[in-house]
Formats: structure tokens, sequence, C-alpha cells
């Protein structure tokens, strides 16, 4: 059934913005007819009643006001009538006021932000007034209220937000998700609706990145370079690196064109981008969810970094030239991408070396050629060496090239092999032969090689007779009249007796009658003024000499010495000379001045020659003192003397500059004359003169002969040093003289002190040593020297102290 | 620096690219520009130690050998045709070296000593390329 429309209702009437408002209203129903639905409305003031008058944009039952039928200050009466063909009916009527009724949309374009300031996070949000459709309208004023809540929580917070369109929210908890949705009101009405909701995660905690270092940039071959760098940080969150550049003057910055090709955290500048000879600004900027850091500057000018590459290819080479050492030739090339050829890059070189177990590097420069030749290897063994190359202007090192070894063949000839071999061959050979040699004519060989020392000179103790036993034989061979000594022997023997002899007597008395002992090396040829040697015992000249003669064997050949000094032509003091072989001349004191070998004398400084003082040892030194023995020995004293005062002296020092012999002065009993040294020409040396003067020992003094002087050697039986102070005296004295050439003498047992024991030779050689008292000892003394200086010179009849000047 | 203004090849391609003789008058040019404030640079630092400054002379020496050096060899290698003869405005060059060293007096002295070690870099460089160019034999 068809009927009237039902009745429509107004749902709502809303306004935007306060200058226009839209009414809603709900058909009733149609009564099966197509109905029409107009609007009234009367505005309070006024009775009129209009119409609607815009249907169309609100939507289908809507009635649309503009801003020219909008009057915020009056309620308007609205009613809706729904009309067909058989009747209307009418809405009831709705009473709108404008004001009251006014409700904007919500905002749009809700944003949020998180940042992060000194390690609090905090939020932004941004949002957009509600759009209204028509542009044109005035910008309202709108207030805003944000909310926001914990995705799981229940409560929203509030927040007012102002009229701005943003808004900072803080106090967020770390690692919390958020819900936000945004409000807005005008000045009257009603608040919007919420905005759609917005999430955000709020970063468990962590910081923004920390600032990343530029390590440093490299050019391999002066075209192009890269960059590294060197990250802090990351904050806790995933960073983003960025290098940002700048070059010379120039403001516009670039970002790095090639972040990949030199590998991570890197950036490559190819050729285009590659400018020299200006500097590059460059940074880097590290950025976080938290925030973002950007380094130092890195100041740059790609023509001071260049580093190239190792150079490559190195090669060895074996050469051998013909006649001389083969050797090694290195080559190498410069490295694949440095343009060498062009001249834009040059390299040097520089080669390092060492043998394989070797701790250090020997580097040698090379220059900008690229080969080396090594001679100084040794064969055999393993080398490494090594290569690096920089720029020959500012630039630095390349890494060093992988080792490479070098072995020198052990380049063992056969040839030198075989000479080794002869050789070796050889000389065991040799060694053979001498050996057996030695053990087959052993003796034989020694003594040619090592002559002995020869035998006692005096023919006094007959080896024979002494096995024969037949002492008395013995004894009178040697002329002792009775053995043991007698009573008058002893008296003898401890005196001992200067003489000075006259020219006319011979010193070397030894030689005179034939030696028995081999060494008839005596003066024979010339007068030996030296003929005097006695045995070394002579304390006071040996002092110094006497020192050295300490090892003497048993026989001893006391060289001449006095050749030699007397060549020196200088002072010579007393060359005692204990010398067991003849060999060992032992200038004492060749050169140098006598005073220095005489601890207290000092040498006289005349020029006169000097006779050299032997401290004569013989080594058959019999010192029977029973015996007599009509040696002369013959001491002679390095003294100066004074040519004229001792003619004797000076012919045998003119001998003696021919030859130094050794002599055993003890050789012949032949008359001797006792020699008495003592040149004391010069003034110089008065204290030297006692000492270098040789006491011999007289056995015996017979009237019809000249006396014979032996060394009496104290000290029986031991060979020692005659260094018993107390035991040993000495002859200084002079007892009597007699027959006017013959001092006796007359101990003197001041010897306190051995100034100079030497360490006398006193070996006894074995032939000799049977029971004697005496062995053969060379020794010299010095001691009596010094004992003798005390004996005041009264004492002393030493012929010495007759010559006035030698006080 | 005061030769900034200079035109002057910054790689190796342009260097190998421009004709010699521009390559050669850019030489030349630097180091005419450089005459002028290393005799300054003398004159006005008599207070440094001995050893630096007989340094300073000897790098003074140097520059002005190494000109006559290469003018010479420009002139050579003009004479045997290598080169062209479109140099001969050098007079002109001369006097805009000399405006230049007068910006030169206002720099500092590690502004000095930086421009200089550049540009003598510079020019070792042109003139190894200029080498290589014209006599590629020997060690290129």
């Amino acid at each position: 059934g068809q009927s009237y429309p039902g009745k429509p209702k107004i749902i709502r009437c809303r306004s935007l913005e306060k200058e226009t408002f839209s009414c809603w209203w709900r058909p009733g129903s149609n009564g099966g007819l197509p109905t029409n639905y107009t609007l009234f409305y009367s505005k309070d003031s006024e009775e009129k009643i209009c119409e609607c008058p815009d249907y169309q944009t609100s939507g289908p039952n809507s009635c649309y006001f503009d801003k020219n039928h909008t009057d915020s200050w009056t309620s308007y009466n609205i009613t809706v009538m729904a009309t067909n063909e058989i009747g209307s009916n009418s809405s009831d009527p709705q009473y709108v006021d404008v004001s009251s009724i006014v409700k904007p949309d919500a905002p749009v374009n809700l944003s949020l932000e998180r940042k992060a300031s000194a390690n609090t996070m905090y939020l932004w949000a941004k949002w957009s007034p509600p759009p209204l459709p028509d542009i044109s309208s005035n910008s309202h004023v709108y207030h805003y209220e944000l909310r926001l809540k914990h995705e799981e929580k229940e409560e929203w917070e509030t927040i007012s937000a102002g009229v701005q369109t943003q808004y900072k929210v803080s106090r967020l908890q770390a690692g919390m998700k958020y819900i936000i949705q945004v409000r807005c009101m005008l000045d009257v009405g009603e608040w919007s609706e919420w905005s759609s909701e917005k999430y955000i995660q709020i970063p468990n905690g962590g910081s923004p990145p920390e600032k990343p270092t530029i390590i440093k940039c490299r050019s391999p071959e002066k075209e192009t370079f890269t960059c590294w760098w060197k990250p802090g940080s990351d904050g806790g969150h995933p960073t983003n690196y960025t290098l940002l550049y700048s070059k010379e003057g120039e403001e516009q910055v670039y970002e790095c064109p090639d972040y990949r090709t030199a590998g991570p955290n890197s950036c490559y500048f190819d050729k285009k981008h590659t400018s020299f000879w200006t500097i590059y600004n460059i940074t880097v900027r590290a950025t976080n969810e938290m925030g973002s850091n950007v380094s130092d500057p890195h100041y740059v000018d790609v023509t001071y970094i260049v580093q190239p590459d190792p150079p490559v290819n190195v090669t060895l080479e074996l050469k051998k030239p013909i006649n001389r050492k083969p050797y090694l030739v290195l080559t190498w090339s410069p490295p694949p991408l440095a343009d060498v050829r062009s001249g834009w890059l040059t390299l040097e070189y520089e080669l390092r070396l060492k043998p394989e177990e070797g701790e250090e590097w020997e580097t040698i420069f090379v220059g900008q050629q690229t080969q080396y030749k090594m001679f100084s290897l040794n064969p055999g063994k393993k080398y490494i060496v090594q290569i690096h190359c920089k720029p020959d202007h500012h630039g630095s090192w390349s890494e060093w090239t992988s080792e490479k070894y070098i072995q020198i063949p052990t380049d063992f000839r056969v040839k030198d092999m075989v000479v080794w071999i002869v050789v070796g061959v050889l000389s065991s050979l040799i060694c053979l032969i001498m050996s057996w040699t030695m053990v087959l004519k052993g003796y034989r060989m020694i003594a040619f090689i090592l002559p002995p020392v020869p035998g006692p000179k005096i023919k006094g103790i007959d080896t024979h007779l002494l096995e024969t036993g037949k002492s008395e034989e013995l004894l009178s061979a040697l002329g002792c009249h009775g053995f043991p000594p007698t009573s008058d022997c002893e008296e003898l023997l401890i005196e001992y007796l200067e003489v000075e002899d006259s020219e006319d007597q011979q010193l070397v008395p030894s030689h005179d009658n034939g030696h028995p002992s081999k060494n008839a090396k005596m003066i024979p040829k010339e007068t030996d003024s030296d003929s005097g040697r006695g045995s070394c015992d002579s304390p006071s000249l040996l002092s110094e000499k006497c020192r050295e003669c300490r090892t003497l064997p048993p026989i001893l050949q006391t060289p001449d010495v006095r050749d030699v000094q007397e060549s020196k032509g200088g002072k010579r003091s007393w060359e005692t000379q204990c010398i067991a072989s003849e060999e060992k001349i032992i200038l004492l004191n060749s050169e140098s001045t006598k005073s220095s070998t005489w601890p207290a004398a000092q040498l006289p400084t005349n020029q006169p020659p000097m006779f050299a003082y032997h401290s004569m040892i013989d080594a058959q030194k019999i010192t029977l003192s029973a015996t007599n023995v009509n040696i002369a020995p013959v001491l002679v004293g390095n003294e100066e003397k004074r040519q004229s005062q001792y003619p004797i002296t000076e012919t045998v020092h003119s001998d003696m500059e021919k030859q130094r012999e050794m002599e055993n002065l003890h050789s012949k009993t032949d008359q001797t004359a006792v020699q008495v040294k003592q040149n004391r020409s010069n003034d110089n040396s008065p204290f030297l003169h006692p000492k270098l003067m040789d006491y011999v020992e007289v056995h015996k003094v017979r009237q019809d002969e000249p006396a014979v002087l032996l060394k009496h050697k104290e000290s029986s039986g031991k060979t020692d040093k005659y260094t018993v102070p107390g035991t040993s005296k000495e002859y200084t004295k002079v007892s009597t003289v007699v027959d006017h050439n013959i001092l006796v003498l007359m101990p003197d047992s001041c010897i306190q002190h051995t100034s100079v024991s030497q360490e006398p030779a006193i070996e006894t050689s074995p032939n000799l040593q049977q029971g004697q008292a005496e062995k053969n000892m060379s020794y010299c003394l010095t001691a009596p020297s010094e004992c003798r200086r005390e004996t005041s010179g009264s004492e002393y009849m030493d012929p010495s102290s007759f010559i006035p000047s030698f006080k | 620096c005061h030769t900034s203004g200079m035109l002057t090849p910054n790689g190796k391609e342009y260097a190998q690219k421009i004709p010699r003789e521009e390559l050669t008058h850019l030489i030349l040019k630097l180091l005419q520009a450089w005459k002028e404030p290393l005799s300054h640079f003398n004159q006005h630092h008599q207070e440094l130690p001995d050893d630096s400054l007989s340094k300073a002379k000897q790098i003074s020496n140097m520059v002005h050998e190494l000109k006559t050096g290469v003018e010479k060899v420009t002139e050579k290698m003009q004479s045997m045709g290598i080169i062209s003869n479109s140099l001969n405005g050098m007079a002109s060059s001369e006097a805009a070296g000399l405006s230049i060293g007068n910006e030169a007096d206002m720099m500092s002295d590690s502004d000095f000593i930086h421009c200089f070690r550049r540009d003598s870099n510079k020019v070792q460089s042109y003139l190894k390329i200029l080498k290589c160019r014209i006599m590629p034999e020997n060690s290129c």
C-alpha cells in the first residue's frame, strides 16, 4: 500500500569550523513511492522560512549551509519534510545553535621522530590541522591535545599540546613501544575525534655513534687514491657512514664516489675525481638511530701520499764470467700500476739481505735501476732477499716483496780439494819422518838442534876420576892438596882477593892452557878484557843482570858481553850475564844506560868503554875451598875504566869489541891474572864500583903465583840463591896487600840484604855434583854491592877506593 | 699561493695531452714566478740560523740554474725542430711574473714554503713528462 512518507528525522547537525554547517536526516519509510525531501529552516530572529541552500555538498540526505547562510550567533529551527505523491510528512523541528555543534575533524599527518640529546631520548611529534573543503577559509586556530600510552598498557596519558602543530615528548621510557594520537578543538565546540594511532618504538638505550677517525689516504700509482677510516663504537645500533669532501678553493661538498671498490670503511677516488696539487678536506659522518657524529677533517694532497705496490718479477741469475768469480744478478720490475714509462712516477728501489739464520738485515739502496749484482755472498749459505720501492720525491716506501731465497752452490772445486789433501799428506809425512828420526837418533838430533850446555871447562874435576872414586887423584888434578879442605884452604877460601893486574898479565888465563871444556872460546883471539870473568858469584857486579841469570844450567858460559857493551860505546852498565847457553847472551842493558840496571848505582857517564861484567858462572865452579885452583878467573866488571889506568883492560876491551864469547874463566889453573876491574874512571859512579866489583874468592894465595880468585859460594850444598843474608859473607874488605899486587880480602859479613838475589841457576850439573860443597852456580849477587856500600870506605881497601874520584 | 692563478694541468692525462710547447712554457713560467719571491725571502730572513739560510740560498740558486738549463734545452729543442718556436712571448710572461711576485710578499712563511714545495713538485713532474715525451728511450 502506498501511503504518505514516514516522518524523517534529523540525525545531526555539525559545523566543522563555525562558518558552515551541515545537517543530516534519516528518511522514514518512503511509503512505497519516490519521496522528496526538503529541509526548511528558520532563524530564531526571523519569521522567514528558508529552504536548504545546498543538498549536495555534504552528501545524500544532508543540507549544507555555507558561509553566507551561516550565522553563528543565532540558532536555527530546522525541519525536514518528506513528500510523495500521496502526502508529506515533517520531521520534528531541530533547534540548532551553530556554536554548539562545532566539532573539527581530527588532525592529520601525525609524524613521530626520535631524537637524542645527551643520552636522553625524546620524541618529536608533528601533525597537520584537519583539512577543510574550503581552502580559502581563514586559518583557524585549533587547540591540540596528544595522548600516548604504552602499547601493552591501558591508560592513556594526555598531553595538551597548545596551538602548535608539533610537540616534544620527553620522559619516554627506553625499550617501550608507544601509541600516540592527537585531536583538536576550536575555541568553541567539541574536541575532534582522535587521529589515527601512531606507533613508535623507543630504542633500548644506546647512544649516537662515536666519532670515526680517518686512518690514512694512499695513492698507489699517483693517479687515483683511497681513504680509509676507522669507525668508533656504534652506540649499540647499526650505523651508517658517509664520506664528504671538498677541494681547496671550492665551497661545494661532495660525497664519496665509491664506497665499495676498496673494501669496507673506505672510499675510492678514481681518476676523474683525483686532482693533484690541490688539498682535499675530507670528513666522515657516522649516523645511527640515536644520532650522528662527524670525524675530524683530514687534509690531503694526493701528490704527497703516494705509496706504490711492491716490485714484481723478482728473478735471480747466476753469471759466471771467465776468469772471474761468479756473481748473482737480481732483477725485478716496477709494480704494474706505476706508470714509469711516461715519467709521471719515478721509483727508487732498495733491497735487503740477510743470511737465513741471521738476525739483522743488511739494507742496500739501489736507486732507480732495476737490477743488482751481488758479489759478496758466501757459497753454501742460504740468503733471504727482499725489495721495496718508493717514489723518488715525497712518498712512502712500499711493502717488501715476498721473501726470495738465494742458495749459493758450494763451488767446491776439485782442484782445491786435491791441493789440500796433498798438503795434508805431505805434512803428516814430514812429521812422521821427524819423529822417527827423533826417536832413532834422538839425542844426536836434539844435540844438533839444541846443543847441550858444554861441560865444565875447569879441568879440575875429572868426572872419570870421580867415578872411579879416586879422590886423591881427582883432587890433585884439581890442584887441591887435600880433600876435604884443610884448614889453610879454608882460610884462603874465605878471602876474596881483588887484584889489579898489570897489563901484561893475561886476563884470560884459561885459554892459555887449553881448556878442557869444549867451549874453548876463550879469548885466544884477543885479550879478553873480560878474562877475569869469574863466576857470577861476585855479588857486587852482577846486581841487575844477575837477576836475569836465573836459570842457568850448570854449565854456563858467560858471553862476552863486554863486547857488546863497548860497541855501544855508551856507558854500559854491568852486564851480568849468567847465561846458560851461548846463545843466550843477555845484553841486559844493552841500550839503556846502565844506570837503569843498577838499582842503586848510577851509571858512570863516561864514555869509556866499559867492560861488561860478566858474572861468570862457571858451571864447574868448584868451590873447593881447599883446592887450589889455578884458575884465574877474571872478573871483570863493567865499569868505566879509564883507559889509562887499566891498560890491560883496554886491550881487552878492544878485543871485546870484536866479539863476545863465553868463556869459562875457570878453565885454567894457569897463572891467572886476576883482573880486577874497577875502572873507576868516573867520578860519577862512585858507588857503582864497589858493586861492580866482582869478588872472587881466592882459594889460595901463593906467593909465586898470582892470586887465584875463586868464587866462593857460601852456601854449600844448596843451589839456591845466594840469598841467605846472614850466611853470605862478602869479601869486601881487604885485609892485606901482598906482594904489591895482591890484595887479600876478608869477609865482610855485613850483608844484610841481598838486594838482588838472583835466582842463581843453581843447578848443579849432575856430572859435577859429587859431594862437592859447591855446586855450579851462577848467580849474580847484588847484595854484596850494597853491603859493600855499607862498609866504610876506609875499611875497604878496594883499589877503587884508591881513586879519589871514586868516592 | 701566488701561482694559483696559473692554469696548470693537474693530472697525468692533462699533462700528457697539452702540447709540448705549452708544457715547456708553463715550466719556465713557474720557475720565473719563483725567482723574485725566493730572493725576497732570502733578503728578509736573515735571522734564520746559518744552515737554513745557506740552504735557502742554495735553493734559490738551484731554481735559477734550473731555469737557465730549461731555457737552454728549450732553445736546443726549438733549433732541432722538436718543438715549435711559438714560445717567444717569454717577455710578456716575465712581466706577468713580476706582478705575481708582489703577492708573494704577503704570504706567511709556512704558506710560502708550502707553495714552493708544491710548485717545485709540479715543475719536476712536468719536466719528467716532457722528457719522456721528447726522448722516450732513456729510462722511460
